[in-house]
């Protein structure tokens, strides 16, 4: 069967640091493939290679089978992958509508300037992700750290996405918060999206992955069920530092 | 776009009172607002581009110029009839648009504003020197051919054109492209993030605000009759514009246009107690303590009097 994602052989250098080392992984649709490794590890690296905001030096990223190595980060996000980032970017001025119409947006100019925007489905992603009808016409300044977590993953799901890079999901939010965000990712799990999830929260995460690969200094040091690569020696010793 | 009655009642009202205006105002209050509503076009401009994506140009009078130029050029040295020449002027300031695009596509902020900066020092010094014949040197072109003669035609003329670009940038603005150029200003790698090409929107927002950077070029020139670098490529002609921007509100199209207007009857206003240089001094204090008291401009001082307006008869 084909990868919903393959990662192979991927090389990124900065300088005399190599921030991902050879590293191959991938992931079948509707899986969800857990990332850890201690700080530095270059596990937001892999994601930024994965997007385009970054180009490697060596190694190749394919979609359903297809390379898209040599696409833009556009073309990659319309291919159907896209992310979330340790910090929420929200467009601060903006409302929810209108921070989730930028992601429904078509990438041609004409169509921008000619059609009409779909407030039905404006509505209906933010409801999906358990924003209130009243959040909608906020401004993005009013919002809780919780519901901008949120409002990501109605920008994402508005892209297209049916696989989902979420970085750092639970950083910054409260015990009720994070509940609330396993319970969405749960959610959109049963409805088949992939991921792959990148989190120090390791108890919320646990329970959110079919399967995990642990990462240090670039390189893959582990990977099969969460609970064997937390065994793992080598994985104990990375996070430990000895 | 989402439009309301409201919208058509506020633009049929603002173009009816500057339509009224030849027949409420003297002579010479006209001839200033003639200069007010070339300043509105200018800045309108100015916005469409910076107000909007965030990319700070100090080389608007760059795109101005070659407007100008253009068409001054093709009338008076080759006897190109205006209604050619005009249009020829709007469409090389949309290709100089791209010259200042370029800069955009790999640095922001402070350095993209000084490299626009040098695009206009570039101009002046090569109006000078490159084909004085053709450009006049350091005297400019006069003789011009105007479009209209007298006062009252010529606001009419300037009126309508500022009417004309406002509506349309107003509208263009309200669309998605104008919430996503908006988006640019606030978070561009977002932007990308969303799937969108930044790429492209900023070349629409360069090719937009050229255009009407270049059409109120050329239709000023043919108002003056004349055209001078040192008049046209000159830091204050470049803060008159920014102000009038930044104390009208910007990022709102109406903003800048009731900026321009503010600043030039400001300064009239000030006139006949301050005649020299010194009433630059008030008027600077005065945009400041609009600017420190409300970022937002006039602009939003109004709409929030008018929210607690609102506010007050619920």
């Amino acid at each position: 069967m084909t990868a919903a994602l393959e990662v192979r052989h991927l090389v990124k250098k900065f300088g005399g640091l190599t921030a991902t080392d050879n590293l191959s992984f991938s992931v079948s649709t509707g899986e969800s493939l857990g990332l850890i490794g201690p700080n530095g590890a270059g596990k937001t690296t892999v994601f930024s290679l994965i997007m385009g905001e970054l180009i490697q030096n060596a190694g190749t990223i394919h979609l359903d089978g297809v390379e898209i190595s040599k696409l833009s980060t556009a073309q990659r996000i319309k291919k159907g992958v896209s992310r979330t980032y340790q910090v929420p970017r929200p467009f601060a001025e903006l409302t929810v509508r209108e921070n989730i119409r930028v992601g429904l947006m078509p990438n041609s100019v004409r169509q921008m300037v000619f059609g009409n925007s779909d407030k039905a489905r404006e509505t209906e992603l933010a409801l999906s992700v358990g924003l209130s009808e009243a959040d909608i016409e906020r401004n993005v300044g009013e919002l809780s750290m919780g519901d901008l977590r949120k409002l990501e993953f109605a920008r994402t799901l508005a892209t297209g996405a049916k696989i989902m890079l979420l970085d750092e999901v639970f950083a910054g939010l409260t015990s009720g918060e994070i509940s609330m965000i396993a319970e969405l990712i749960q959610d959109l799990r049963d409805q088949g999206f992939t991921f792959v999830m990148v989190s120090h929260d390791l108890p919320a995460m646990e329970p959110l992955v079919d399967r995990t690969i642990a990462i240090e200094r670039g390189a893959l040091i582990a990977q099969g069920s969460f609970a064997s690569v937390l065994a793992d020696e080598t994985v104990r010793a990375a996070y430990l530092g000895t | 776009m989402n439009l309301r009655w409201y919208h058509f009642l506020l633009w049929a009202a603002f173009a009816a009172t500057l339509m009224l205006m030849p027949e409420l105002v003297s002579k010479g209050t006209l001839r200033t607002m003639i200069f007010a509503c070339y300043l509105a076009i200018f800045a309108v401009s100015w916005d469409l581009l910076s107000g909007r994506t965030g990319y700070i140009s100090f080389g608007h009078p760059f795109l101005i110029g070659i407007g100008a130029y253009t068409t001054a050029i093709l009338s008076k040295r080759f006897d190109v009839p205006l209604e050619l020449s005009i249009p020829i002027a709007v469409v090389v300031t949309m290709i100089g648009g791209l010259i200042v695009l370029l800069p955009a596509l790999r640095i922001k902020g402070s350095y993209f504003a000084l490299v626009t900066l040098a695009y206009m020092e570039l101009i002046y010094q090569l109006t000078q020197v490159v084909r004085p014949d053709l450009t006049g040197g350091t005297r400019g072109i006069s003789g011009i051919e105007t479009l209209t003669r007298g006062a009252v035609n010529g606001y009419y003329l300037a009126a309508t054109l500022l009417i004309i670009l406002t509506i349309f940038s107003w509208a263009l603005m309200r669309t998605r492209i104008g919430t996503a150029l908006w988006a640019i200003g606030m978070n561009e790698e977002s932007v990308r993030g969303s799937g969108l090409s930044t790429t492209k929107l900023k070349c629409f927002a360069f090719l937009a605000s050229a255009f009407v950077a270049g059409l109120g070029g050329a239709f000023y020139v043919h108002y003056l009759g004349s055209i001078a670098p040192r008049a046209l490529f000159d830091i204050n002609f470049l803060f008159t514009i920014l102000v009038a921007v930044l104390i009208g509100g910007a990022g709102t199209i109406i903003g800048p246009v009731m900026g321009a207007f503010f600043l030039v009857f400001l300064l009239e206003w000030l006139r006949p107690w301050l005649p020299g240089a010194e009433r630059y001094f008030i008027y600077g204090l005065i945009a400041l303590v609009i600017y420190m008291y409300e970022p937002k401009g006039i602009i939003r001082i109004f709409s929030n009097l008018l929210g607690k307006l609102r506010g007050a008869n619920k």
